[in-house]
């Protein structure tokens, strides 16, 4: 029985994780129909800014907020300057291969600047530590995380749902076109939901980073397995995205512990047969 | 009406192109390569490590070690300079072949050395082999190498995953307990260093109580694995991960609070000097083999270890070790062939060689063309308010068996 | 025959036979070239003309047919495998056995992909095929025993070729390089043939408007599998190549970079045409083996190349030139209306 509990927490961490960085990632899509192919170097650029951030500081919260607000500072810069040239309603495949020509730079630049080995990112000191919770000890960090992705779903969930600029957003996601015959500026709401997206992923670098280190390589494995999330939850939805999430992360946590060899090769399954049957995903709402 | 003007092959055309290829061939002589250099020339050493990737920090040690023993000796061998052409490694067969390939059909170098990945040694096995080139391996301790995939030209200055597992395998059984948790990474090296500690480990009446095959080469969250390991009935873990995935799994044992309930045993490399500033105090207590450690007590390591140190400025590490006796074993093979680089003389001379190592007593045993060294129990332990390697206890001399009878 | 003449005589006729001289003196070169230059050149060669094969399949599906494909390394790796299993494990070496085996191979294993993933259009299929390629990648990871896990399948000798009791060993290293240059000649030819026929054009036709196609009777499903399994099959020999090249075959041929490596030769060259994708992958091995030795920031200027390309070169090298061709043509004093059926060779044809 613990085993179960503790696994089981085990799962919610991966996809607490999981889910900050597919919003981002649907977001994106539902409102620009752009695979952001650059997003787990966003993520893997997030958390060693963070890094640098640490070591010159000493404060874990500063990192917290300093690091998604320079990666969205990269994110807006590409937007307007690149990304915005190729608008056109047949011109997705191109903006898809621009962002992986970016996604190359940016991981060899973290190359560059960070090296090639691993950086281990220590937990901040409040955070550290374990507890002993339903009969199993627990680190307190994780606990943590699984809080702090729930807070940021039910925060994301006020803001589309709640606020004029969500409402912006969805009317987006649903026709970007309409919104922009009513008079709204379609291409800064873009700019600024692009920015946001690359923010929230590089928010899940930092906060996963004394979990899963940083190293090159992270962000194929981050970007990919984003992608399952977003399209079995539905593209352009935070719903889908969120439980997505929970569905990926708790497979993919006990698919380890009871088939380990497996588990990928079922995801990826899963993926392949949902974009056949229900390309938008389970809660998607665009049309196919 | 369409006119299609596909132009044909003109007799003249076709007389151009002849004289061109003619005029080709005829130049050709000046456009191939030079000979080969004059005997009296440096020795030319291909030294391919990766540069660049997640073994960077692996290649940049064991180049250091090895320049340092040749500035040691004047990069002067055999009454010939010695010239360091470098080629990155990088981390797969893919990227690593072509820099070999250039090493020595471009480069023409008379031998190479280095290679850090055991993918890449097998890639390259075949290659080292039909092209007569040998190559004096500084790293890579795929175990076929010494056995069923040998060749002779192909010898190794550094280990086979094998040597530093075994001899432990009856001292945890003696010091530790008698049921053992094993999790290793699911490839070839994971395979070969489980196999080898269960041998000998159960020999002496041990007995493996889980076996844990991690996804390689990322294992992601360790978390599931650390639950698993946690709810086994085990006296120890015993353990190989090196690089990225050895700090993610410390640190997951450490925040789930095993470090201190379950006792940890590993290869050495998992907490070995290179990567125990990113492990921290993770690795505190934790306690492997491997043929050396930092401070081990013997006059070559007394006096390589400062002076590595004060001459980079980094802390020495056991593929520093390895790279410095490359350099003294090419040293000596070119001493004894008096500088001749001829592929068969050098062979007939390399096996025997011997000398004392900062890791100890050092010889390359001709059968499996890899060395005999001692493998040492060791402990991390904070030393100069750092963690770092401490020896227990030396299990004396071990030797490839060159085969697959001991795991 | 005056008239013929007189065509004959106007205008960039000269520029065609400049084409034609050009390309016969290349394929002198390319014949003679083992002997003429050193032996690391012969590899890098090999190399460029196994990745030329490789990116003018892919330009089949990208190009000619308007499938947006991230998953086209699952062909080239499943070669590679393919033909390393038959090698190491069963000790065929004869490409007239391999051959038409890792053809049939792959052609069924893009079928079976395709039959899934042709229902999806744009972004949708992209996103499939890249996920249909990690499943085979994890495949390869994980299943050690047939695959050798993430060391691969080493170990992959020289092929041979023979009938009966003739048989001939490709192990030296010109006799292998032209073993290469004339499968690479063979794809060249054979795509250049069904790009041209009707099953090609049914690919355009099929690229520029599929409803409409569907409107005028073709089933565009069956054409888009055939050009997925042609695409798919001419990739695996690209892989079969590669495995006796590299005398392995290991899982970063089917990892989604590779996908991606592919696609940025294909676009870099310049899609829709068979020439695009041999300069594009000359350009990015060739960039790629001698900037790595410089400096080993050589990612950072392929992605900015190909971001370039992307944004103001869209139709590649190729494209490039056609314009600046064109451009120097319009500049030329007018030589008399030439007629406008005169028929340039296919490369020129543009997006």
């Amino acid at each position: 029985m613990e085993a179960f509990i503790t696994q089981l927490l085990n799962g919610l961490v991966t996809s607490m994780l999981l889910f900050i960085v597919a919003a981002g990632l649907s977001l994106i899509f539902g409102l620009m129909d752009v695979i952001n192919l650059a997003h787990g170097a966003f993520y893997l650029l997030g958390g060693y800014v963070a890094l640098t951030v640490m070591e010159q500081s000493g404060e874990f919260w500063r990192a917290l907020i300093y690091a998604p607000l320079i990666v969205a500072l990269l994110g807006l810069i590409i937007e307007v300057v690149f990304l915005r040239r190729l608008y056109g309603r047949h011109r997705h495949l191109e903006q898809v291969l621009l962002m992986f020509g970016v996604a190359l730079i940016v991981t060899d630049f973290i190359r560059a600047t960070w090296g090639a080995f691993v950086e281990s990112v220590p937990n901040p000191e409040l955070l550290s530590g374990h507890v002993t919770i339903f009969n199993v000890q627990y680190p307190v960090y994780r606990l943590s995380l699984i809080g702090f992705g729930l807070m940021l779903a039910f925060l994301l969930w006020l803001f589309i749902e709640r606020t004029r600029l969500g409402a912006i957003v969805r009317a987006g996601v649903s026709d970007a076109q309409m919104v922009g015959g009513l008079g709204i500026d379609v291409q800064r709401v873009f700019a600024a939901m692009f920015a946001f997206g690359t923010a929230l992923a590089a928010l899940a670098g930092v906060v996963g980073a004394p979990i899963f280190s940083l190293y090159p390589g992270l962000d194929s494995e981050v970007l990919i397995l984003a992608l399952v999330v977003v399209v079995i939850g539905g593209l352009g939805t935070l719903k889908g995205a969120f439980y997505g999430s929970l569905v990926i992360g708790l497979a993919d946590t006990f698919g380890k512990a009871a088939l380990p060899e497996f588990s990928r090769f079922l995801l990826f399954a899963v993926m392949a047969a949902v974009l056949l049957i229900r390309p938008t995903g389970l809660f998607g709402q665009k049309g196919g | 009406m369409t006119v299609k003007t596909k132009a044909r092959l003109t007799r003249r055309q076709f007389l151009k192109a002849a004289g061109l290829t003619a005029g080709a061939t005829a130049a050709s002589p000046l456009l191939s390569a030079c000979g080969p250099a004059a005997p009296a020339g440096p020795v030319k050493i291909g030294v391919l490590l990766p540069y660049s990737a997640v073994y960077a920090e692996l290649g940049n040690s064991i180049e250091k070690g090895m320049r340092m023993y040749l500035e040691e000796k004047n990069s002067e061998a055999g009454g010939r300079k010695i010239e360091l052409i470098t080629e990155d490694e990088g981390a797969t067969p893919d990227e690593a072949t072509p820099k070999a390939k250039k090493l020595v059909e471009q480069d023409e170098v008379d031998l190479v050395t280095g290679i850090v990945s055991s993918g890449v040694l097998g890639a390259l096995r075949d290659y080292f082999d039909q092209n007569k080139k040998l190559l004096i391996c500084s790293n890579a301790g795929a175990n076929q190498l010494s056995r069923q995939a040998k060749t002779p030209y192909i010898w190794r200055t550094s280990f086979t995953n094998w040597q530093p597992n075994w001899p432990v395998g009856p001292w945890a059984a003696e010091n530790v307990g008698k049921r053992v948790f094993v999790s290793v990474p699911d490839y070839a090296a994971g395979h070969n260093m489980r196999d080898a500690f269960l041998n000998s480990f159960q020999a002496a009446g041990g007995e493996a109580v889980g076996l844990q095959l991690t996804p390689f080469p990322n294992i992601g969250d360790p978390a599931p694995y650390i639950t698993e390991i946690a709810n086994a009935e085990a006296d120890f873990l015993y353990c190989f991960y090196s690089g990225g995935q050895a700090v993610t799994f410390l640190k997951a044992y450490g925040d789930f609070g095993l470090a201190g309930q379950l006792p940890l045993l590993s290869a050495g490399f998992m907490v070995e000097e290179d990567v125990l500033p990113a492990h921290g105090d993770y690795a505190l207590g934790v306690r492997s083999g491997l043929h050396w450690a930092l401070y081990l007590d013997n006059p070559e390591n007394k006096t390589f270890s400062p002076t590595y140190q004060a001459k980079y400025d980094r802390t020495p590490d056991v593929f520093a070790v390895q790279g410095y006796d490359t350099g003294r074993v090419i040293v000596e093979m070119l001493n004894q062939t008096q500088g001749d680089t001829n592929v068969d003389k050098m062979i007939d001379v390399l096996g025997g060689i011997s000398f004392a190592s900062p890791r100890g007593p050092f010889t390359l045993d001709t059968a499996t063309q890899n060395p005999k060294h001692h493998i040492y129990l060791r402990d991390v332990q904070t030393v100069d308010g750092a963690p770092h390697n401490v020896v227990l206890a030396d299990l004396g001399e071990v030797v490839d068996p060159g085969d697959d009878s001991k795991g | 025959m005056a008239t013929l003449k007189a065509r004959l005589s106007t205008a960039p006729v000269w520029l065609i036979r400049h084409q034609r001289w050009a390309l016969i003196a290349a394929l002198a070169f390319a014949c003679i070239y083992p002997y003429v230059v050193r032996l690391y050149f012969v590899t890098l060669a090999e190399d460029v003309l196994i990745f030329a094969i490789f990116a003018m399949s892919l330009d089949l599906l990208l190009g000619y047919t308007g499938l947006t494909s991230f998953g086209h390394a699952a062909f080239f790796g499943a070669g590679a495998y393919l033909l390393a299993y038959l090698t190491t494990r069963f000790g065929v070496t004869n490409l007239v056995i391999t051959v038409p085996l890792v053809l049939l191979g792959t052609a069924m294993l893009a079928m079976l992909i395709g039959f899934f993933t042709l229902r999806t259009r744009g972004i949708y299929f992209l996103m499939v095929t890249l996920a249909f390629a990690q499943m085979l990648f994890s495949i390869a990871i994980n299943w050690s025993a047939v695959t050798g896990g993430s060391d691969g399948l080493p170990g992959v000798p020289r092929p041979s070729i023979g009938i009966g009791p003739l048989s001939f060993t490709f192990d030296s290293r010109e006799s292998f390089y032209y073993l290469i240059l004339v499968c690479f000649l063979l794809t060249y030819w054979l795509l250049r043939r069904i790009v041209n026929s009707p099953l090609g054009w049914a690919f355009r036709g099929i690229r520029e408007n599929e409803a409409r196609m569907r409107a005028l009777g073709y089933n565009t499903f069956r054409f888009k599998l055939a050009s997925f399994a042609i695409g798919g099959a001419f990739a695996g020999l690209a892989g079969l190549l590669q495995a006796h090249s590299a005398r392995i075959a290991s899982p970063e041929n089917l990892y989604w970079t590779m996908s991606g490596q592919v696609m940025i030769m294909v676009i870099v060259g310049g899609a829709s045409t068979l020439s695009g994708p041999v300069l594009g992958a000359a350009t990015v091995r060739l960039l790629r083996n001698f900037i790595s030795s410089a400096t080993p920031r050589w990612e950072t200027l392929m992605g900015a190349i190909f971001i370039l390309f992307v944004l103001f070169a869209r139709r590649g090298i190729v494209g490039v030139l056609s314009d600046a061709r064109k451009r120097f043509e319009a500049e030329r004093p007018a030589t008399a209306a030439r007629p406008a059926e005169i028929s340039e060779s296919p490369q020129a044809e543009a997006e």
